[in-house]
């Protein structure tokens, strides 16, 4: 046993040592490439005007008017929280979805589920982090559940949840946890189409 | 009699093209939940520890409570001690309280260590393969269940109306429990709020 360790001991270290050369290699062949992947990133974002991220509090009533008012065009409407993990994950594609999108075929809102205690703080923080601009509600209720019935009887409330109204104030598309943005970038394009 | 089944099948190839598309719009819907008053099958689940549990050696004379819950969900960790005390109250009333966690994205060994960690003493099984959660049709955590000893479901939905322990107006899961133990109706047999999409299998 010792003797066989033994033996193998100098393969171990040249095997070390080819992994730390291809190791070095490998970063030094990506390093400049990411920062000028960083580069772009920078110059973008000192381009774009910084909007400061208000976020208004809505209530049940607030909410049933938003989604059931006559729209000229439809409504997407993605619930989330900043303590919901797929939520944080999903909003970089939401962001991007709202650029394409907002405001020529949809409009935009998002309704978080944080505390009212958080309203100027994490949440427009989180907003501001993302660079989203489409317009921000906090839901304050003491009651979640009758703007939960309000929104989908068939909702339970698990977050994130994503609900894609037609102009009538119908639902045509909704998703509970992460959502396909794939599919729901088709559901935007199909009602753009009619 | 060739052309019949060149049609036949391309009819067939259509009725599943469309079903696949009309399926996957919806691909992420948790099954609609059992309605109040119906009653859930018997089923086995291990804890923990591997070690298998029916629902009836777990349930207490007047019914158990099933919650399924989280480890890095904070809502469901808001209610960490709530559930414990529900747990300590009602062990003595025969009723028993059970945590259930779903989340493909939690093993065993990691729920276990939640649970040390936050001080859950009540048994917390393991849904693996989502079996219980989609029988019950259990959508996010924290999500409460109450059936009587006939496995008959009389409650389902929150544990309260706030994850903020000092904004709670309204115990519905403990509500249901004391209209139970006195043989009264309930009041209010379902009730939401958030929660943590269950992540499944």
């Amino acid at each position: 046993m010792v003797a066989a360790s033994n033996a193998l001991k100098p393969m171990r270290i040249s095997r070390l040592t080819l992994l730390l050369a291809l190791a070095f290699l490998l970063i030094s062949f990506t390093a400049p490439a990411q920062d000028s992947v960083r580069a772009v990133r920078r110059a973008k974002s000192t381009t774009a005007p910084a909007m400061p991220t208000n976020v208004e509090p809505i209530d049940t009533a607030g909410l049933k008017d938003l989604i059931s008012k006559p729209k000229d065009k439809p409504l997407l409407v993605n619930f989330w929280a900043t303590f919901c993990d797929p939520c944080r994950d999903e909003f970089p594609d939401l962001v991007k979805v709202d650029k394409d999108f907002r405001p020529k075929s949809i409009a935009f809102v998002t309704v978080s589920l944080d505390d009212m205690t958080d309203i100027k703080t994490t949440v427009p923080q989180f907003l501001a982090q993302m660079k989203a601009t489409m317009p921000a509600y906090l839901l304050n209720v003491s009651d979640p559940e009758p703007a939960i019935n309000a929104v989908d009887p068939k909702w339970q409330g698990e977050l994130p949840a994503t609900f894609l109204y037609n102009a009538k104030g119908e639902i045509v598309f909704k998703a509970f946890g992460r959502v396909n943005t794939d599919a729901l970038r088709e559901a935007i394009e199909r009602l753009a189409k009619n | 009699m060739k052309k019949r089944t060149v049609s036949i099948v391309l009819a067939a190839l259509f009725v599943i093209t469309a079903a696949v598309i009309a399926g996957s719009g919806r691909s992420n819907e948790v099954p609609a939940p059992p309605a109040i008053g119906t009653t859930v099958d018997e089923f086995t689940l291990p804890d923990v520890n591997g070690q298998e549990h029916t629902l009836k050696s777990l349930k207490g004379k007047n019914g158990i409570v099933l919650i399924f819950i989280a480890v890095q969900c904070p809502v469901s960790n808001a209610y960490n001690d709530r559930m414990e005390k529900l747990a300590e109250d009602y062990k003595d009333k025969g009723i028993a309280v059970i945590g259930i966690n779903a989340n493909s994205s939690e093993d065993a060994a990691t729920v276990k260590a939640h649970a040390a960690e936050k001080h859950l003493t009540f048994t917390i099984l393991k849904d693996a393969g989502n079996k219980v959660a989609d029988k019950l049709g259990a959508a996010r955590t924290p999500e409460a269940y109450f059936l009587d000893a006939n496995n008959k479901l009389l409650y389902h939905g929150r544990i309260d109306n706030s994850q903020n322990p000092d904004a709670i107006e309204s115990s519905d899961l403990r509500n249901a429990l004391e209209s139970a133990l006195a043989g009264k109706p309930i009041e209010k047999p379902e009730a939401k709020s958030f929660g943590c999409s269950i992540k499944r299998a």
